[in-house]
């Protein structure tokens, strides 16, 4: 199968509107029914960031962060693979609809016993995408309510305090989304984790506070998006763990590594 | 020639050529030994490629340029503020100057004969650069310049400036001019920075006379001019400058004995962060795009991680920069300006949320 890039198009567009209506095991379902499996061996960079980021975009989630590790060790798509959790600890992303005790009441992320050494890269670009897609979700919610939100007579979106941490929001998106499209190595996607893990979190930290009391009740969907970066974002290592273990490289290579060049 | 023979080559022949600066770390040591660096490369070819041949260059995409400069940079060789000045001057007289006279001068700059300068900004005029006050009044076939500049860096150094100033009111009454710095009635004073460097200068015009034919452009295409600056500013310059900021990284990494690999590698993803970005941006114009508001996240990102690498290098290198003598108290005090040179931080951001966003007016 070769994916060209109307066909990329338009399996996006289906892709969101799945998405759209459907989340965990009926998603999950779908895509394998899609060719999920398939095209993640055919087109592996542009399934991951498309998926992964649209994953984020829309609010939806599914277990595939499993297949990617999983082929990534050389192994099937549709199984589960014991993973890697800030501060040591290990988890289970289940293929079911059983939450766990996870921030993200939605997402079937349960404890688990110390599984076996797997390659990260790919499984950080992945959920890079997806925190990147979430931070974006956020960063829309935030600027919809500040062009309709009026106070002392106008939007909020015209005072500069609250453009200037939308700014700060996209500047972040962007910058993590150019080390994802850059990341190859395992260092490159390494980085790449920590900057959308950052993103995200700078992005839900502007974002809430552009929202103001709307964006901290439940009834609003920003806070579904502020738990599942937090949650995200300590997969397979927070931003902080990596960005530590950046600088660990740094002293130990002695000289910073120019990963792109012209 | 492509980029893969063209910086092997040029490593090469960097590595034959023994450029390294001699001087006392002066401004004007920094100066001659940028002329001495420029000279060398043109007449090695080096510094003529990636640039067309109607302003004596040897042709190829501009991204040569970046490539040189990275070189150039990383070997420590020349300034990068200075040496990038080039990348916004010469474009400028490709895209405006009369042919003859692009002809006749940029060669001059390519070859290190002569410095330049660019006197856009004005004691009232900085942030709000459209409010510019210098005026030029039409007498016969010449201009009469009157008015004042500053942040006019190289002023006192320069043969020619690159001048805005006002023919007309509004946006499209600003017209460019192109002048040679002996021109009675020009006086320069340098400005000392908070670093100890006479960087950039005052220069006060007293009914200076341009002839007719040193327009850039027509009359009133000088806005236009300043804003076609941007993304030469913004691509090759940018690229020179994370080239810089690389060297210091390592430089930090090796002298430091912190094992704080946390602050050291925060460093590290903001200068990756906008080098990954940088290089999508330089991508897209090789690819014919044309550069806009987006920039401005490359400018935020670069001010931001430049600020942060010598905030880190204070916290790793305790005392360093305080008690000793060393050029990381003045980097790290030029590092201040970052977010302020070329468009303020505050400046981008309103552009990202205006231009990016769509958030309206203020």
């Amino acid at each position: 199968m070769t994916v060209d890039t109307t066909e990329l198009e338009l399996l996006a567009e289906t892709l969101r509107k799945t998405m759209t209506s459907l989340s965990g095991t009926g998603l999950d379902e779908v895509l394998t029914g899609l060719g999920w499996a398939e095209l993640l061996t055919e087109a592996r960079d542009v399934a991951i960031s498309t998926v992964f980021s649209l994953l984020g975009e829309t609010g939806a989630h599914a277990p595939l962060i499993n297949d990617v590790v999983l082929t990534a060790a050389g192994g099937e798509a549709g199984g589960t693979v014991t993973l890697p959790y800030a501060g040591g600890a290990w988890v289970r992303w289940e293929r079911t609809n059983q939450p766990g005790a996870a921030l993200d009441p939605e997402l079937p992320l349960h404890h688990a016993d110390e599984g076996e050494r797997v390659p990260l890269a790919e499984g950080r670009r992945a959920l890079g995408w997806w925190l990147v897609g979430t931070a974006r979700a956020m960063l829309e919610l935030a600027r919809a309510h500040a062009l309709d939100r009026v106070q002392f007579g106008k939007p909020i979106a015209s005072f500069q305090a609250v453009r200037h941490r939308l700014a700060e929001t996209l500047v972040a998106i962007e910058g993590a989304e150019a080390t994802l499209v850059a990341a190859g190595d395992e260092l490159g996607s390494l980085l790449a984790k920590a900057a959308a893990g950052q993103a995200a979190l700078t992005a839900a930290r502007h974002c809430q506070q552009v929202l103001g009391g709307i964006g901290f009740t439940a009834e609003h969907e920003l806070h579904r998006h502020v738990r599942r970066a937090l949650v995200l974002d300590g997969l397979l290592g927070s931003a902080r763990e990596l960005t530590r273990e950046a600088g660990t490289v740094l002293r130990e290579n002695g000289r910073a590594p120019r990963l792109v060049e012209l | 020639m492509n980029v893969e023979e063209f910086r092997s080559g040029v490593r090469a022949w960097l590595d034959e050529h023994d450029l390294s600066p001699g001087h006392d770390g002066s401004f004007a040591g920094e100066v001659a030994q940028l002329a001495r660096v420029r000279r060398a490369l043109f007449d090695a070819g080096w510094m003529r490629y990636g640039w067309p041949e109607e302003i004596g260059g040897l042709g190829g995409p501009a991204v040569l340029r970046a490539v040189l400069g990275e070189e150039v940079t990383t070997r420590e060789l020349a300034d990068p503020g200075i040496y990038s000045m080039v990348e916004v001057l010469a474009p400028t007289m490709l895209a405006y100057a009369p042919k003859r006279l692009a002809a006749e001068m940029v060669p001059r700059l390519l070859d290190g004969s002569e410095q330049w300068c660019q006197g856009f900004s004005e004691p009232g005029s900085g942030s709000d650069l459209a409010s510019l006050t210098t005026r030029a009044l039409p007498r016969g076939d010449d201009w009469v310049v009157s008015g004042q500049k500053v942040w006019t860096s190289l002023a006192q150094f320069a043969s020619r400036c690159v001048l805005l100033a006002r023919t007309a009111p509004g946006h499209d009454g600003i017209t460019a001019f192109f002048l040679d710095m002996d021109t009675p009635g020009i006086t320069v004073r340098p400005l000392r920075t908070m670093h100890g460097r006479e960087e950039f200068c005052e220069v006060f015009l007293d009914d200076v006379v341009v002839p007719g034919d040193r327009i850039l452009g027509r009359p009133g295409d000088g806005w236009r001019l300043a804003m076609d600056l941007l993304p030469h500013e913004r691509s090759t310059c940018f690229w020179h400058r994370i080239a810089h900021l690389y060297t210091r990284l390592d430089r930090l990494t090796a002298e430091t004995s912190s094992a704080d690999d946390g602050a050291l590698g925060a460093a590290f993803l903001a200068l990756h962060t906008i080098r990954c970005r940088s290089h999508a941006t330089q991508r897209r114009l090789a690819d014919g795009a044309k550069l806009g508001p987006e920039t401005s996240v490359d400018k935020v990102l670069l001010a931001t991680a430049e600020q942060r690498l010598f905030d880190t290098a204070r916290d790793l290198l305790p005392g360093v920069l305080e008690l000793d003598e060393s050029p990381w108290r003045s980097e790290f005090l030029y590092s201040r300006a970052a977010t302020i040179y070329g468009g303020t931080a505050e400046i981008q951001r309103n552009i990202i949320a205006r231009r990016l966003l769509g958030l309206g007016r203020e």
